[in-house]
Parts: structure tokens; C-alpha cells; sequence
């Protein structure tokens, strides 16, 4: 039962997914008509990602989750949606306006705008930058100062307590993550990530991805990812139960649905990225293989959301498992644990690449 | 030029500052409030404050009949309502010389194991939320919902049974119940062995919960701790072993201890107790066919009912701790005066202001469900 949900999640993003993708192919020309569209879909996936959370959480959970609107609840998004755009939006008398009101914008805009590098297939890129793993940690940097504006702009204890937290979290974590890509740039050879996707075709299919040589930095990358959208285990920022919802929580109406918008665009692009990285993006598990042609007609981008939503799967796993961490504990994880781990693969890393250890990194099937 | 007396201001340090945690906070258990001084995320002092779910319980006992009472007491407490009612019914017995017949006093003990098993389920749950982990709560929830079928099918109410009363239970048990809760004892238990590697086990948890809280033997008596929190300290003391009621004499029971005293000894300290009153529950189950005869001694017109002049208190163990009743009679239809005693009132007042201290922000909420603290009977 809980499979077949998740089957239907993931049936409905891939369906999603291919409808973006068939608005990106467009000419060069009609870029812009592609980029508005584009948008819309984008936020049409997180609204039934957030469909698919409640759904496969709640059969974890031995419960059914939302099944009263539409048929099976499919459009209890919408429906939340609606409901938050007409809920009035509270300014607390304390807080500075426009701080309060540019927060929001400030979460959400690097949010969408590091898609504009992420390559869905072959090709499929609406910018085909040299430095787009730069661009990338460039971005996901600048959303926490959405998460501290809010906290600080709000003028309440829990909220900057949530602000302060995120704040020295996402400094950690960035930290580990920054030298996990690293390893996949020495790897690659590339800071482009059509490239650092090409780099990892090879013989072997499914097994000459990145993920089995930096399997460390794999690991930690999307850890530190989980970490970075302040999802279960790592929402200390809005621990429920500690400081209630942490940086929004004196937001209302549609002020917090851009809050709530950008962190799930975060937890998509977080998979997307692992996938790239790590699981060979748009590549056939088989490709290089003799069952390749099996799969030939399977299109590249199938594939790719395929594995975004394996890891955005995890996600939603990790939160109905795990309890949250403590502040101070993530802390250590990340300095104590996280940061010397990448810099000793590193090193091995370094090592493979002057081997030429096939079959990644032999000239012919790496770099 | 500085004066030859000067001397510096002591600002108080700007690191310090006040947290009102609760009345109404997804951390706290009801509603239920604790003033924090803290600094940065460490808890300097904390300041109980309750009151928010005062029902004044006690006084309007007094205006009631002695057999109306009995609808009144389960309320105290929501999670945990038959030990309020056996405790009540106990002493309404001991003032009014009431002698339980012997199937009664097996059917109370079934009820009164029956809820422990729900209210310490519950607690499980409540301090998983508490740390975000969402599903040991909806688990334990729907576990809790299979005795509170059988409460359903034995009593009529699922959550406020109204079931003991004074001089017995109010209606016999349906054909059949005893092997429906065997079956539903046997369903929970094959799943004990999931929450482990969901919760008991967790290495999260075990980081969150293991040396916070932590209280010491001394510390525990001192503030008047019992039931599983003091248990969990290394203590032994169990009412229904030290000053046995009903007929917990003629069964067999272990008391489950731990010595380390903190958040995760309570709380494995309560799941050996499930299994214990699993044990109780099967041993009444094999015992309650042979044991034959009324359920209710016979009671005057309760309408009319003049209770001889005098005092008298019952203690039983609830799934919290010690609980007690303190009941006085005029001579009169009403009491003159009733007090509980909850075993939650130590715990969510000294207990966790102390425990508190030296804390995290982030431990607060789960210290106070790991003493599974009850605001509803700290009020009353």
C-alpha cells in the first residue's frame, strides 16, 4: 500500500516533470515564454510534493492522510493554496515592514532562480554556464539570509532564536558540502554540471557513476543537504516543539506559503543536485552496458526525475524516522565529523585521479 | 577623571533574557506554562506556572452527591481516568464501610491494567513528538484505540468509563471480552519488538535522552517523586506491591527499576512496565472465568445516601505516580471536603524547575513528557 502511493507520487511529479520539460525544449526565442511557464510548473511540483508528503507519511504512519478533496485528496494542494492566498497577513506591530515583507522574497527567489543552470537532459539547460556549480552554491547560500531576516525582522524570541540557529547551521554545513562538490570537481574536471554528468558515463552504467568512488562525499553531500533545507532530522530552525516554528512563526496568509515554497523548492533542487552529482543526472542506469538498447527509448529526463525523486523519497522517509537532532549535536556533526571526512576523501580522491583508477577516472571513461 | 569612588555599572549580561514557554506551545503537555531565564540556549532557571486548567474539581465534588462524584472524578486526569476512579470509589468504600465482592475487585484490576498499558503508550508517544519524530505517536495512537475498543464494548465510553464505583463495577463484562483482549494484548505485543527499532532504539534518541534529566535517588525523595519516575532512579516503590489494593496480593509482577535516573531510563522504565501489566492482564484473564458472583455490593437509595461522619484517604498507583484521595464526610449526602493528591503536581512543579536548570531549551519539553506530567491533574 505504501508503495503504491509512493508510486503515485512519484508517477504524478515525473507526469509534472515531463510537462516542464516539453516547455523548456523550446527555441532560444522563446526563452522567456519557457522561463514563465516554467515557474508556474515549478510550484505545481512542490504543491504536489507537499500532496506526496502527507500521503506517504501518513501511511507510515498507519493513517490515510488527506483524502477529502478531489478524488484520493489530489487536490488538497490547491486547496491549501487558496486557502493560505485568502488568509490575511499579519505585520506584528514590533516588526520593521519592509524586512518582514522582503524576507520571504529574499527565501524564495535564489530558490528558483539556481534552477536556471540544473540540466534536466541532454541539452535541456536554460543557461549552459561554465561556473554552474558555483552559480549553484552561490545561490542556496543566499536563501538563509531570508530564513535571518525573518527571524530578525520579526522582533520575536523565537523566531531570531530559530534565525540564529539556521544561520549557524547552514555556515557548517556549507562548509562540508562546498568540499563534497570539490571531490566531484576533481572528478569531473568541470564546474559544469552538463559536463560533470557527461563525465560520469561509462562502461559500467549504474556502477561508473561518481557515487561509488566519493561514496563518502555522497553521503555527506546530501546529508548536508538535509541539513541546508532544514528538513527532519535538522529542523532544529522550526523545531516544533522547541521554539514552536522557529523564523516564521509570525508569519501568515501567503508571507508564510512563500517561506513554505521555498523550502520544498530547496528540497527538490537538493535531489536534483545529489542526482546530478552523484547518480549520473539524465544517464540510463545502463548506459555502456549490452541491455542499453533495452532502454534506449526511455528519454533522458525520465531518468532524472526518476532519481530526484528517489532522494526526495528518502526525504520524506527520513522525517517519519528520525527525531531531531539537538542544536549543539548538529553542530559537532557537522565541524567534528562532516568537514574532516571530505578533506581525508579528498585526498584519496586526489590519489584515484593520479592512479587513473578505472573505471572513473582511466582517461578514456573519466576525465 | 573617573571619581575616586566609581564603580562600574554591572549591566546585568545581554546574553540573558526570558522565555514564556507555553500556555499554549506544541512542547508542553495541556496547557501549561514555564517562565525560562536562559542564556543563549542554556535554561538558567525555570519558574512553573499553572493555572491555565484549573476546573475546581475539588470544590465542586462538594456539591454533589457521593454517587455523582463518580462522573466527575475520570475528568481529572484525561489520559489516565480509571486509577481516579478506583481511587475514589476506594475511599467512598472506606468511609462508608463497603466490603467489593471478589469478581469486582478482578474486573477493576483488569480496567485499572488495561489503562495503564493506554496511558503508557501514550507517553511514548508524547515524548517522541516532542523531538519530531511524529510516528511512535500515531502508532502508539492506534494501538491505544484497540483498549479503547474494548473499553467501548466493557463500559459503553471509550475515554471516561464511569465504570467503578463505589461498592463495585456498574455492569458485569460482555460474553467474550476476555478473549478479545487476549487477542488484542497478543496483537500489541508482536509489535513491541517495531517501536524498539523505532524509538527505544533510535541512536537519536538515545543522544537526546540519555544523561538529561537526570535526577539522583536523594534528589527524588526529597521532592516527593513516585510512580515510574522514581522507579527510574533506582527506588523499588510500588503501591500495588508496598500496600497492596483489590487483589494485586494474589498476582505476580515484577517492578521494573534503572539506575541512571535520566530522560531515557523513564522512559524504558515504562516500557517494562507494559510488559508487566501485560503479565497482570493475562493473569486475570485465566483467573476471572472461575471467579463467580456479584459485581456491586448492595448500596442504599445512592440518592439518599448519609455517609457516617469521618475521614479517609486511598492511594493507588496510577500510571504517574502515587495518587490519592482525600475524602471527609459531615454525616451528609455530599462530602465535605475531597482532595487529590495527583502524583503530577510534584512532578511538572519542583521536579521540573530543577531538572530544568542547567538544561537546553531543546531538552525542556522533553523533560517535562518524559515525567509525564499531567497539567490537567496539577490544576485539578
Amino acid at each position: 500500500m505504501l508503495l503504491s502511493f509512493a508510486s503515485l507520487a512519484v508517477g504524478l511529479f515525473l507526469l509534472l516533470a515531463a510537462l516542464l520539460i516539453t516547455l523548456i525544449q523550446l527555441p532560444d526565442k522563446i526563452l522567456i515564454l519557457g522561463l514563465i511557464v516554467t515557474v508556474p510548473v515549478l510550484l505545481l511540483m512542490v504543491a504536489y510534493l507537499t500532496y506526496a508528503e502527507r500521503k506517504i507519511i501518513g501511511y507510515i504512519q498507519i493513517r490515510i492522510g488527506p483524502n477529502r478533496v478531489g478524488p484520493r485528496g489530489g487536490l488538497q494542494p490547491i486547496a491549501d493554496a487558496i486557502k493560505l492566498m485568502f488568509k490575511e497577513i499579519i505585520l506584528p506591530r514590533t516588526s520593521n515592514r519592509f524586512l518582514f515583507i522582503s524576507a520571504p522574497i529574499l527565501a524564495m527567489a535564489p530558490a528558483l532562480a539556481a534552477w536556471a543552470v540544473v540540466p534536466f537532459a541532454k541539452d535541456w539547460v536554460f543557461s549552459d554556464i561554465n561556473a554552474g556549480l558555483l552559480y549553484i552554491l552561490a545561490m542556496t547560500s543566499i536563501g538563509v539570509y531570508g530564513v535571518i531576516i525573518a527571524g530578525w525582522a520579526s522582533n520575536s524570541k523565537y523566531a531570531f532564536l530559530g534565525a540564529l540557529r539556521s544561520a549557524a547551521q547552514i555556515v557548517a554545513y556549507e562548509i562540508a558540502m562546498g568540499f563534497a562538490l570539490v571531490g566531484v570537481l576533481m572528478a569531473s574536471g568541470s564546474l559544469n554540471l552538463s559536463a560533470i554528468v557527461e563525465a560520469q558515463a561509462g562502461k559500467f552504467g549504474f556502477f561508473s557513476w561518481f557515487w561509488l568512488p566519493l561514496f563518502p562525499l555522497f553521503v555527506i553531500y546530501f546529508i548536508s543537504g538535509v541539513a541546508e533545507t532544514n528538513r527532519a532530522p535538522f529542523d532544529v530552525a522550526e523545531g516544533e516543539s522547541e521554539i514552536v516554528a522557529g523564523f516564521h512563526v509570525e508569519y501568515s496568509g501567503m508571507l508564510f506559503a512563500v517561506f513554505f515554497l521555498a523550502e520544498y523548492l530547496n528540497m527538490i533542487l537538493i535531489s536534483a543536485l545529489t542526482a546530478i552529482m552523484f547518480m549520473g543526472g539524465w544517464l540510463s542506469p545502463f548506459v555502456g552496458t549490452p541491455i542499453e538498447v533495452w532502454f534506449s527509448w526511455v528519454p533522458g529526463v525520465v531518468w532524472f526525475f526518476g532519481k530526484t525523486a528517489f532522494f526526495l523519497f528518502l526525504l520524506l522517509w527520513f522525517r517519519a524516522t528520525f527525531p531531531r537532532y539537538r542544536y549543539d549535536q548538529i553542530m559537532r556533526l557537522g565541524w567534528k565529523v562532516f568537514i574532516p571526512i571530505t578533506i581525508v576523501w579528498l585526498l584519496v580522491v586526489g590519489v584515484f585521479i593520479l592512479a587513473e583508477l578505472p573505471p572513473w577516472f582511466s582517461i578514456e571513461g573519466g576525465i | 577623571m573617573r571619581p575616586e569612588n566609581y564603580q562600574p555599572v554591572e549591566h546585568p549580561a545581554s546574553h540573558e533574557y526570558e522565555l514564556y514557554f507555553g500556555p499554549n506551545h506544541p512542547g508542553i503537555e495541556g496547557n501549561y506554562a514555564l517562565k525560562l531565564r536562559l542564556s543563549g540556549d542554556e535554561v538558567l532557571s525555570a519558574t512553573a506556572d499553572g493555572g491555565y486548567l484549573h476546573r475546581g474539581f475539588e470544590k465542586l465534588m462538594e456539591e454533589r452527591l457521593w454517587i455523582q462524584n463518580v462522573a466527575l472524578v475520570p475528568r481529572i486526569c484525561v489520559p489516565d481516568p480509571v486509577p481516579m476512579e478506583e481511587t475514589y470509589a476506594h475511599c467512598v468504600e472506606m468511609l462508608g464501610g463497603l466490603e467489593v465482592p471478589e469478581r469486582a475487585q478482578w474486573i477493576r484490576v483488569l480496567m485499572l491494567e488495561l489503562s495503564r498499558i493506554c496511558a503508557h503508550i501514550f507517553t511514548f508517544g508524547g515524548n517522541s513528538a516532542t523531538i519530531g519524530q511524529y510516528s511512535t505517536m500515531f502508532w502508539g495512537i492506534s494501538e491505544r484505540d484497540l483498549i479503547l475498543d474494548i473499553f467501548e464494548e466493557i463500559t459503553g465510553g471509550r475515554v471516561y468509563h464511569m465504570y467503578i464505583t463505589p461498592g463495585g463495577v456498574r455492569r458485569d463484562l460482555p460474553d467474550g471480552v476476555l478473549e478479545r483482549i487476549a487477542a488484542v494484548l497478543d496483537d500489541i505485543e508482536t509489535r513491541l519488538p517495531e517501536y524498539d527499532d523505532l524509538f527505544f532504539d533510535n541512536p537519536v534518541f538515545m543522544r537526546r535522552s540519555q544523561g538529561i534529566g537526570k535526577m539522583t535517588p536523594e534528589q527524588a525523595l526529597a521532592w516527593g517523586v513516585t510512580g515510574p519516575n522514581l522507579r527510574a532512579c533506582g527506588l523499588p516503590f510500588d503501591l500495588r506491591r508496598d500496600d497492596p489494593y483489590l487483589v494485586y496480593d494474589q498476582l505476580e509482577f515484577d517492578i521494573p527499576t534503572d539506575t541512571e535516573g535520566d530522560i531515557y531510563a523513564r522512559t524504558l522504565v515504562r516500557r517494562s512496565e507494559l510488559l508487566q501489566s501485560f503479565r497482570i492482564v493475562r493473569q486475570v484473564l485465566e483467573r476471572l472465568p472461575s471467579i463467580t458472583g456479584p459485581i456491586r455490593c448492595p448500596l442504599p437509595n445512592p440518592l439518599a445516601w448519609n455517609i457516617p461522619k469521618g475521614s479517609a484517604y486511598a492511594r493507588t498507583e496510577s500510571s504517574k505516580g502515587e495518587l490519592g484521595f482525600y475524602a471527609v464526610s459531615d454525616g451528609g449526602s455530599k462530602p465535605w471536603r475531597v482532595h487529590v493528591r495527583g502524583a503530577s503536581s510534584m512532578h511538572a512543579v519542583q521536579v521540573l524547575e530543577n531538572l530544568c536548570k542547567g538544561a537546553r531549551l531543546e531538552d525542556v519539553a522533553q523533560i517535562m513528557f518524559s515525567l509525564d506530567a499531567c497539567p490537567p491533574e496539577v490544576d485539578r
